[in-house]
């Protein structure tokens, strides 16, 4: 342990020293940040449970009706310091309201007289702070570069989407092919630099998505969006259907550019270690590395879009709503925007090998 | 002809295009994987069940079948699936705590418009449902990411075999770092993808900043996407460690079988 800490830099204890202070002072302000709010903050100091009763539905689905009865104190606005008490109901299952508990921190509803929402700002910053610290500890700089590039890249796609809602009459189309071009060429260089590999990177997601985008639509188009079921789709201010085409094309972008620098990488590895490498040995080797990561690939974009619709699937099921009804309503869109990427991510293999072959064969030719 | 069947040909042809046998294994794999979710959320139905050990079982599968199936048994995937395992059973107790705390379980005041017609009071726990879902949403990052650091390992290993304990396990932190960056932007990029729709929501109707980060929805998705960087994080110095010390042991091992 004392090797180790001798070990360390004066960077590193600088960085140390840095992140807990900010750590801290973060949690502190965030802890204490009532005044900032218009909604009153109620800190709930007891709870007594009043009332519980059965509730049974007509597909025999057992729940229990529990009401409670809070005292709290205000923590802002011209009320701030005074004890407040209300009732707060919630079903057991707990779909739609909140059990609570003292020490919880709640926006009270409008009228003063039920719960509103939930104080989740701590959370989300102590989570943040966490995923900061444990990118940072495992991956020190590139730790720290790809934490920053996400920064980044969320920043660009919000400024994108303030441009759309301002300017409704470029498509959002077009702001979503602009934002994927600065993402792709941001995103890489951050994580390899300015070199041919990153080149190679770049051109083979631009192309690798441009072309599974093609083939997406034009399947679309071909079955006339037969099996589609826009009605699911949550959080709609606008045509479904726009919104679902960017979020596709964003969505598999991230897939795809790992694809990308994964398979340039080891090409130029493997040039390096042999520059006068015969091409046809090494696009049998990118070949390899393609197979070994096309499995993986797809099962995680699989998994992070059709998880969501677990609690959808369940309650449909509950309700006696049919099999089939309930997977082309809840999964339809998941399960395409999964395909789409996994063929985004199939076709970035070849596209990436052939043209780290391009450019490793005009360095082998100056040699 | 419905846009998933012709989606899904495509995508089996152009596995088997580029991957031959071993792209065909992934398709199968990934259908595999379907049903098994699918089976998972029938057995969710009985309210008797945990659906926090239902998803546990079936991710236990979800990893075997990516792993042995497409890559077959060895110790490479063998390492690779007990550090899926290893890091899974750490997060969950970290996922439990924080949805409890932070109730991010159940429906967001922007999804329950929507269902009206349906009943949600369902008998089930809406907290052990939004757990099950965290994790199940991880499992594929964590597996890639896993496999992705033991399969070099090994390599490592064969090629110098007098390489130290210490040495093979910093070998290992130094190809996570490499794959760290990308496997978290893919993530991402797959959560703004999916949720384009609520971002706009969020600046259609004036939202403050404030009411943001309040939000249920939001905080369903971004802890839930911020944990699931948690898990690749630290799959990598979990994978690292096991296969140093078992690449290491096994070389001992036989060393002694040698001299006796």
């Amino acid at each position: 342990m004392k090797a180790w800490l001798k070990n360390r830099t004066r960077t590193e204890y600088i960085t140390v020293c840095l992140l807990l202070i900010g750590f801290i002072a973060s949690m502190i302000f965030i802890n204490n940040n009532y005044d900032l709010y218009d909604r009153t903050i109620v800190h709930i100091t007891d709870v007594q449970e009043i009332n519980r009763e059965d509730q049974p539905d007509e597909h025999g689905n057992q729940d229990e009706k529990v009401t409670q009865h809070i005292v709290g104190e205000v923590k802002n606005g011209s009320d701030k310091g005074e004890i407040t008490e209300f009732d707060n109901e919630y079903v057991q299952s707990l779909a739609l309201d909140y059990e609570l508990s003292a020490g919880d921190e709640i926006f009270l509803a409008q009228d003063g007289e039920a719960t509103g929402d939930i104080k989740r700002d701590k959370y989300f910053v102590f989570v943040a702070w966490i995923f900061l610290i444990i990118l940072l500890a495992v991956g020190k700089s590139r730790g720290a570069l790809s934490a920053l590039s996400l920064f980044v890249n969320a920043a660009i796609l919000s400024f994108a989407l303030d441009i759309y809602i301002q300017n409704p009459s470029i498509s959002l189309s077009v702001i979503t092919a602009i934002s994927i071009i600065i993402f792709t060429i941001l995103s890489l260089l951050m994580a390899t630099g300015f070199n041919e590999k990153t080149y190679t990177a770049i051109l083979a997601t631009l192309i690798g998505t441009v072309i599974s985008l093609m083939i997406a639509y034009a399947a679309l188009h071909f079955t006339g969006e037969q099996g589609l079921r826009y009605e699911e789709m949550a959080f709609l201010t606008r045509n479904p259907e726009t919104i679902f085409m960017a979020g596709l094309l964003i969505g598999s972008l991230g897939a795809v550019m790992d694809v990308a620098i994964t398979l340039s990488a080891s090409m130029f590895e493997m040039y390096e270690k042999n520059n006068r490498i015969d091409l046809k040995t090494l696009k049998k080797a990118g070949y390899e590395v393609g197979k070994d990561i096309m499995g993986t690939m797809t099962n995680i974009l699989f998994f992070a879009y059709v998880s969501g619709s677990l609690p959808m699937l369940l309650i449909y099921f509950k309700n006696a709503a049919p099999f089939g009804f309930t997977i082309s309503m809840n999964l339809s869109l998941e399960l395409t925007r999964a395909l789409v990427g996994g063929i985004g991510i199939v076709l970035t293999i070849p596209i990436a090998i052939y043209i780290s072959i391009f450019f490793i064969r005009r360095k082998q030719a100056k040699l | 002809m419905n846009v998933l069947v012709l989606l899904a040909i495509i995508l089996f042809a152009l596995m088997a295009w580029v991957g031959g046998m071993k792209g065909v294994r992934s398709f199968i794999a990934l259908f595999i994987n379907f049903i098994i979710v699918l089976m998972a959320v029938f057995v969710m139905n009985d309210p008797s069940g945990n659906p926090i050990i239902i998803t546990l079982i079936a991710c236990g599968f979800i990893s075997a079948v990516s792993l042995f199936f497409i890559n077959r048994v060895n110790n490479k995937t063998m390492l690779a699936f007990l550090s899926t395992i290893a890091t899974m059973v750490i997060l969950i107790f970290f996922i439990i705590i924080l949805t409890e705390q932070s109730m991010i379980y159940g429906l967001g005041e922007e999804e329950s418009g929507e269902i009206t017609a349906f009943n949600v009071h369902i008998g089930l726990n809406f907290i052990q449902i939004a757990t099950a879902v965290i994790i199940m949403s991880t499992i594929g990052a964590i597996v890639d990411t896993a496999i992705s650091i033991t399969s070099p390992m090994r390599e490592i290993h064969d090629q110098n075999p007098e390489i130290s304990r210490k040495n093979l396990f910093f070998a290992g932190i130094r190809i996570g770092r490499d794959i760290l960056g990308t496997s978290t932007n893919t993530l991402f990029f797959a959560f703004f993808g999916g949720y384009m729709g609520l971002l706009i929501w969020f600046k259609d109707l004036d939202y403050s900043l404030g009411q943001i980060i309040n939000a249920k929805v939001f905080n369903d998705e971004m802890l839930g996407i911020l944990i699931s960087g948690l898990g690749i994080a630290l799959v990598i110095p979990i994978a690292s460690l096991m296969s140093a010390y078992y690449l290491k042991k096994q070389k001992k091992d036989i060393a002694l079988d040698e001299q006796k």
